[in-house]
């Protein structure tokens, strides 16, 4: 399982990429934001994709859609970790087809909560 | 200056009223030389206060555009940035790229801390929970004299490092501890900030009443168009979530929401 952190501030990655160590999850790359983040999902390796939204350049939810556009990576399960706590943005996020939503300041049991239930949810559709 | 501007504008209302009750008195009495000289008196009286109110005017907008450029261009801030032209702005700016850095050096440095101390932790619960497995063999009588031999030594050595262990823990600790300091360097200079955009506030507000009463005298429209905020580009975190609507206040709200849309 290999997972991409994409977030523009170095320590988010980081306090992110150690929480999903704890949980298990050691293969993990990053990229801060979602210029970057496209030509490393594209390589085709990625198996999960956790991002910000509010990003400089590409911001997440661009790269939400691009992911979900993208025949080859639209099936890539999505998790949103960010500060924008919008209604209006959660909504677009949910149709944009997101499948898990975080707001910062998040805790640890949040984020695996999250993540167990994307799993969940993947392997119940197998 | 709106008193200058009401009393101007004011004298020229009822310079107006007076001069109908003239115009009528001279034109039921048939006397319209004197009608057409008061005509022409009030037509020279409009241009006039007209042209006084939009002098005054030009004054103040000016004065307001030289203060507001005055105290943010002149007020070259400090010692240490003497003769580098610096204006309050730039250095706010760079004040805060400091928060930043600062910000962002002691979350490093304490996620540093951590990463050194979980192995620490864990190597510690390894190696008590071995020696335990033995330790209570030895209780229920069941080592031999090899074993026990050999579970003196390693409780000897596991004291040691429980010992080792605990200096480092202490010291990892404490050097988190002291980095939390950011939070009173950034709290000052994020306060010092904070007074200047206050400032800056209170003259564009000035700024803008004055070209307010500008546009109000000159006829002047502007084009009120106000760019919604999209969404797309993110608004960062919420401040004051609760007296916002559209803001939802915790992980249980966003959960709601998404399990109302079918998540």
């Amino acid at each position: 399982m290999k997972i991409l952190i994409v977030d523009d501030f170095s320590t988010m990655r980081r306090i992110i990429k150690n929480l999903l160590r704890d949980l298990g999850f050691t293969n993990t790359v990053e990229a801060d934001d979602g210029t970057t983040a496209l030509p490393i999902l594209q390589a085709g390796t990625i198996d999960f994709l956790v991002t910000d939204w509010n990003m400089p350049g590409m911001t997440g939810i661009e790269l939400l859609r691009a992911v979900r556009a993208d025949d080859k990576l639209k099936s890539i399960p999505v998790l949103m970790v960010t500060a924008e706590a919008k209604r209006d943005q959660i909504i677009a996020a949910a149709q944009a087809g997101v499948n898990g939503y975080v707001v910062k300041p998040f805790t640890a049991v949040a984020l695996k909560e999250k993540i167990e239930k994307i799993f969940e949810r993947i392997d119940a559709a197998k | 200056m709106s008193k200058k501007l009401g009393s101007g504008l004011g004298d020229f209302e009822s310079l107006v009223k007076d001069g109908a009750v003239d115009l009528l008195n001279h034109i039921e009495v048939g006397d319209f030389s004197s009608a057409i000289k008061v005509i022409q008196e009030l037509s020279e009286s409009r241009h006039n206060s007209f042209y006084k109110e939009v002098g005054t005017l030009t004054r103040s907008l000016h004065d307001a555009i030289r203060d507001f450029q005055v105290d943010s261009m002149d007020l070259v801030v400090g010692e240490e940035h003497a003769g580098s032209g610096n204006t309050k702005i730039t250095d706010a700016s760079d004040r805060l790229k400091y928060v930043i850095e600062l910000t962002s050096s002691a979350a490093n440095k304490t996620m540093d801390m951590v990463d050194g101390s979980v192995p620490v932790a864990s190597e510690l619960q390894n190696q008590a929970r071995e020696l335990r497995k033995d330790w209570n063999r030895l209780i229920q009588r069941d080592l031999s004299p090899q074993e026990f031999r050999e579970l003196y030594k390693r409780i000897d050595v596991f004291l040691k490092y429980a010992d080792d262990s605990a200096t480092t823990l202490h010291s990892n600790l404490n050097t988190i501890l002291l980095e939390q300091g950011y939070q009173d360097l950034t709290g000052q200079v994020i306060t010092r900030v904070n007074d200047l955009i206050r400032d800056v506030e209170e003259r564009l507000v000035h700024l803008v009443a004055v070209a307010g009463r500008v546009d109000s005298i000159s006829g002047m429209e502007h084009d009120k168009s106000e760019a919604e905020h999209d969404d797309t580009r993110g608004h960062g975190p919420a401040i004051n979530k609760q007296n916002n609507p559209e803001v939802l206040n915790s992980q249980d709200e966003v959960d709601d929401l998404l399990s109302s849309l079918g998540f």
